[in-house]
């Protein structure tokens, strides 16, 4: 293993740091009573969030190509499933038995 | 510093340890890809319920313990920092240290299920427990025990998780006290805090999802 590859302590730190602020951003929002900016708010937070958690905890920064496609493709089967599911749920209106 | 890899750690299928520590990395990644299915669909259901019964969700949420799931939160998002610095320590041949932080963020994990599991008692004595104990009435209860189904399913799942997680990081914590990893081999290290961080990610999408839909009041 190169020495190279390994993360500087300040740089963890900093990330937990920006985590924390993060939360408490997200925390302190909430109580605003912001209607579905709120959702829009704390949702973008949260995305923000696990990117940090994604590419320096979870070392995909310096990963290997193939561990990266992996890790977006995880991500994607999810937001495809949730995109042509709500699709459908926001398009169609419901039928009633003509009988 | 050059350490050896320890002889019984390098599986007879590979050539060497850097093709076996790929091969366990792509493998764990290919979990995590089937764990963030499993966990999406759940959260695919809870967006379609959300978006048919906004009013009980915003209702539902709002007996839950905001302080509590915003320390809870806390706890989890310092913990997978820790279990990040157990790596980097392993890395640098400091093996007691990085055991220190293993079983600190095993801890950790542990006061999040213990206060997670104060959450489900006091949930319970409230009756907002689907299947075991709903005692609330009125024009929406019936669409926020929706919102308790999928806060007690995924809540759940993700509490087994943290357990499981616990559990794994106690081991690590033994084995590296013990000298079995160094700089040259601690893949099963990375693949512990691989695990941490991802229910470190469910907990991000939980929180906003489940605690702070209804705390506007």
């Amino acid at each position: 293993m190169n020495v190279r590859e390994i993360p500087s302590l300040r740089s963890q730190l900093a990330v937990l740091a920006a985590l924390l602020i993060l939360l408490a951003a997200s925390a302190g929002l909430s109580r605003l009573p912001l209607g579905w900016w709120g959702l829009v708010i704390s949702t973008s937070i949260a995305i923000g969030q696990a990117l940090l958690v994604l590419v320096v905890f979870m070392r995909l920064k310096s990963a290997n190509p193939v561990l990266r496609l992996v890790a977006v493709l995880s991500f994607a089967w999810p937001l495809i499933l949730v995109t042509l599911t709500l699709g459908d749920y926001l398009t169609r209106s419901l039928m009633h038995a003509p009988w | 510093m050059n350490v050896p890899v320890p002889e019984a750690a390098l599986q007879q299928q590979f050539d060497d340890p850097p093709q076996q520590r790929e091969a366990a990395m792509l493998g764990m990644w290919s979990f995590i890809a089937t764990e963030v299915l499993f966990f999406g669909v759940l959260f695919a259901a809870y967006i379609i319920c959300r978006w048919r019964f906004p009013l009980p969700f915003v209702e539902g949420s709002a007996h839950t313990d905001f302080a509590m799931g915003t320390a809870e939160t806390a706890i989890l998002l310092t913990s997978g920092c820790l279990s990040a610095i157990a790596l980097r320590q392993i890395q640098l041949d400091r093996a007691r240290q990085s055991a220190v932080l293993l079983a600190i963020t095993a801890a950790l994990g542990a006061a999040f299920l213990v206060l997670h599991g104060m959450e489900y008692h006091d949930e319970f004595e409230e009756g907002l427990i689907p299947g075991l104990r709903y005692t609330q009435a009125g024009p929406g209860a019936n669409a926020m025990e929706l919102f308790f189904s999928l806060y007690n399913v995924i809540t759940g799942f993700h509490s087994l998780h943290v357990l499981i997680g616990v559990v794994l990081l106690l081991v690590m914590a033994a084995r590296s006290w013990r000298g079995a990893f160094s700089s040259a081999y601690h893949t099963p290290i990375e693949i512990a805090g691989l695990y941490w961080s991802l229910v470190d990610i469910v907990w991000i999408f939980v929180y906003p999802a489940m605690y702070l839909v209804g705390s506007a009041g």
